[in-house]
């Protein structure tokens, strides 16, 4: 009789087993992004729209990089013929050995902003910069050596003066025609908001679990509020009050005069987008996959919205209608009148970046590095531009 | 449910939480909060572990004899496998014994991994993706997001200091399982396998946060411990032929008491059975073997004759 037994040959099937293990984390099938993507939302002025892509993943952890390095990109509003595009440079060392990037490539999270003839866009890389809305000329760079820490947050501007919060914990006013820098406030953590400025104060969110209040002017502190936990989403200010929530997942509607609380609301998870206001009802999402609408004044829940799918993207109000999109490519009607929720679009795309709004066209940045252009009204697609 | 919904709910969630908490009470360090998760894992795994690290050693303790068939039927392929199987089939020892521990411990293995680089959440993308993961604890939320500074390291990127402990106690881990083979093509594969992974690993390292070095780090030297624990300072230390020393003995006396802790059964003949003499059929265990099985002490890992050296091998 024929013995068809073989013997193991474990050392092999163990270095197989090994090997396979080592593979799987290098081609990155944990699912986890080693670098980040970036991709800004729309900013749209006189018929132009600025935009910073998102940098596609080659893969995962280990080896992998971006394929593409950041750019701003202008845009004509109408047909979403591009109209000039800059490479964004300035790469910093990663400080990494072996197969680890060499440099860290520029993604942009927050939004263009326009002042004057200027468009000033904010890096990861750690810096800003200021082109010509034009030309896409670069007119100049902040700080023009070095970089400072990763900037996750947009822009404001007011007083003449450009703001933004960074990584390093602290909050920078830099004079906006030259870049010059004005003043800092220091905070306890990372920042990784978008300020917001009202009258001649600027508010401030921090992982240090505090909200701040700066005055614009000097960057002297006015008061803090402080949180069970830290904060990542942006403050959106509105008729004295503050609203913003925070990882501890609540809600928060913070007095602007001096910093105390009015209400707060509990979700079930947190908060990372901006609200919105229409009258005396705030619209917010949550990473439970729910929109909730909020008295305004008292905190009490009017109505809850379970559109199945984590909301990151900022909504944008649409006369009396809030416009909200998912992260898988949803993008809801609220009626703020009566509070009916109807579907508005399905891109089936990922959406982070905030949505845009300007002129009855609404635009959405997708991460398969597409501009949509919707009709307001109807939800229709007016066109759609591969930005890469 | 897909089965990356389940491999969240049962792999990915509970350790990401733990994790969390952890931190939370280990002065919001997450750097000690992966060092208490990954001795409480191999604790937990430690069964598993001595049974693999076992059934490696008996593997390897025959690996003499495996040359001597080679030698003996090298040219008949069929006649070497048969033999081979015959020979651990007499010496009680399941080649299987190696390799299903590691299979089992893959997936916690895999989940820790994950779960370090999730909660490290170093870029937005990241910390936005772990609201999903969470538990609706408290202490969660007011944890989160956790800081990446642990002594000199941000657990974030990588650290040159921590590859080299990485590939050096993997490097130490080997050897002191490693036996040396009679045979150049298995002394070949071993010392490919002895350099290459801590080099491999070393090397992985640079490019991974320092977070995960750490778990690496940790694993290496808890079993560096645990071999030490069983078989001393094994491949480590030249072997030489001078006779039993009282460390020897105590190495005896510990293997014995392991042997004797019920561990869900043994791929190896209890070497415990053999000394106190306990009767098969008494003990309901497999049969004693006084050839195979676990070697009583690293020396008897020493290539030596076993012609006529237990019942079970005499033919004919």
């Amino acid at each position: 009789m024929r013995i068809r037994n073989r013997a193991l040959p474990v050392g092999k099937i163990s270095l197989l087993i090994v090997l396979l293990l080592v593979g799987l984390l290098v081609t990155g099938c944990t699912g986890i992004r080693g670098s980040p993507e970036g991709g800004s939302g729309a900013m749209i002025v006189e018929g132009t729209i600025f935009l910073s892509p998102s940098l596609a993943q080659a893969g995962g952890f280990g080896c992998s990089a971006p394929a593409a390095e950041g750019k701003l990109v202008a845009l004509n509003a109408e047909t979403g013929v591009q109209r000039w595009e800059v490479p964004l440079g300035g790469a910093v060392p990663s400080g990494g050995f072996g197969c680890a990037q060499t440099t860290t490539p520029v993604a942009i999270y927050g939004s263009p902003a326009l002042y004057e003839d200027l468009v000033y866009v904010a890096g990861y890389n750690g810096k800003v910069y200021a082109l010509n809305a034009e030309s896409g000329a670069l007119r100049w760079v902040y700080p023009r050596e070095g970089n400072i820490d990763s900037i996750v947050g947009g822009i404001v501007i007011a007083l003449d003066k450009l703001y933004f919060s960074c990584a390093d914990g602290n909050v920078y006013a830099l004079d906006a025609a030259t870049g010059d820098m004005l003043w800092e406030f220091a905070t306890e953590d990372k920042i990784w908001s978008t300020p917001a400025v009202d009258g001649g104060t600027l508010y401030v969110s921090s992982f240090d679990k505090k909200l701040y209040a700066i005055s614009a002017v000097d960057g002297s502190e006015k008061w803090q509020f402080e949180a069970e936990g830290a904060f990542a989403s942006t403050p959106l200010v509105d008729n004295g009050t503050i609203y913003i929530g925070a990882i501890d997942r609540y809600f928060y509607a913070i007095n602007a005069a001096d910093g105390a609380v009015k209400w707060e609301f509990q979700a079930e998870k947190w908060f990372w987008t901006r609200a919105v206001v229409f009258e005396d009802t705030i619209y917010v999402g949550c990473f439970d996959n729910k929109v909730y609408a909020l008295n305004a004044l008292s905190g009490e829940k009017i109505a809850e919205f379970d559109l199945e799918s984590p909301v990151r993207s900022w909504p944008v109000l649409a006369e009396d209608r809030v416009l909200i999109a998912t992260e898988e490519g949803k993008i809801y009607t609220i009626d703020a009148v009566n509070n009916q929720l109807g579907l508005f679009a399905d891109l089936a795309e990922t959406i982070y970046a905030p949505l845009s709004l300007s002129e009855g066209v609404l635009y959405v940045y997708t991460q398969e590095q597409n501009l949509h252009a919707l009709n307001a009204d109807t939800g229709v697609r007016m066109w759609i531009q591969p930005i890469d | 449910m897909g089965i990356g919904d389940i491999w969240n709910l049962i792999a990915m969630q509970p350790v990401i939480n733990t994790l969390v908490v952890m931190t939370h009470y280990l002065f919001n360090s997450f750097g000690l909060a992966i060092i208490a998760l990954t001795l409480i894992v191999n604790g937990a795994m430690f069964p598993l572990t001595l049974k693999q690290i076992r059934a490696s050693k008996a593997m390897q303790a025959m690996q003499p004899k495996i040359a001597e068939l080679k030698k003996k039927y090298g040219k008949d392929k069929e006649k070497m496998a048969r033999e081979q199987m015959k020979l651990y089939k007499e010496s009680g020892v399941s080649p299987a014994g190696c390799l299903l521990p590691l299979l089992i411990q893959m997936p916690i293995w895999i989940a820790l991994f994950q779960s370090i680089m999730r909660v490290l959440a170093v870029i937005p993308e990241n910390l936005a993706g772990l609201s999903q993961y969470l538990y609706s604890w408290p202490v969660v939320y007011s944890t989160l997001p956790l800081s990446n500074e642990f002594l000199w390291l941000n657990l974030a990127t990588g650290d040159i200091f921590l590859a080299l402990l990485v590939g050096g106690t993997m490097w130490m881990q080997q050897k002191m399982v490693m036996t040396t083979s009679p045979d150049p093509g298995q002394r070949t594969q071993s010392t490919l396998m002895l350099w290459m992974l801590p080099i491999m690993f070393a090397w992985l390292t640079l490019s991974f946060p320092s977070g995960l070095a750490l778990f690496w780090v940790t694993s290496n030297l808890f079993r560096i411990g645990l071999q030490y624990w069983i078989g001393g300072w094994g491949g480590l230390v030249k072997s030489s032929p001078k006779k039993d020393t009282g460390r020897d003995k105590k190495y005896k006396q510990r293997i014995a008491e392991v042997e004797k802790a019920p561990v869900g059964g043994a791929d190896v003949v209890p070497s415990s059975a053999r000394e106190e003499d306990v009767s098969y059929e008494e003990s309901g265990d497999k049969r004693p073997d006084s050839g195979g099985g676990y070697p009583k002490s690293p020396r008897d890992t020493k290539p030596k004759s076993r012609r006529g050296g237990g019942r079970r091998r005499k033919r004919g």
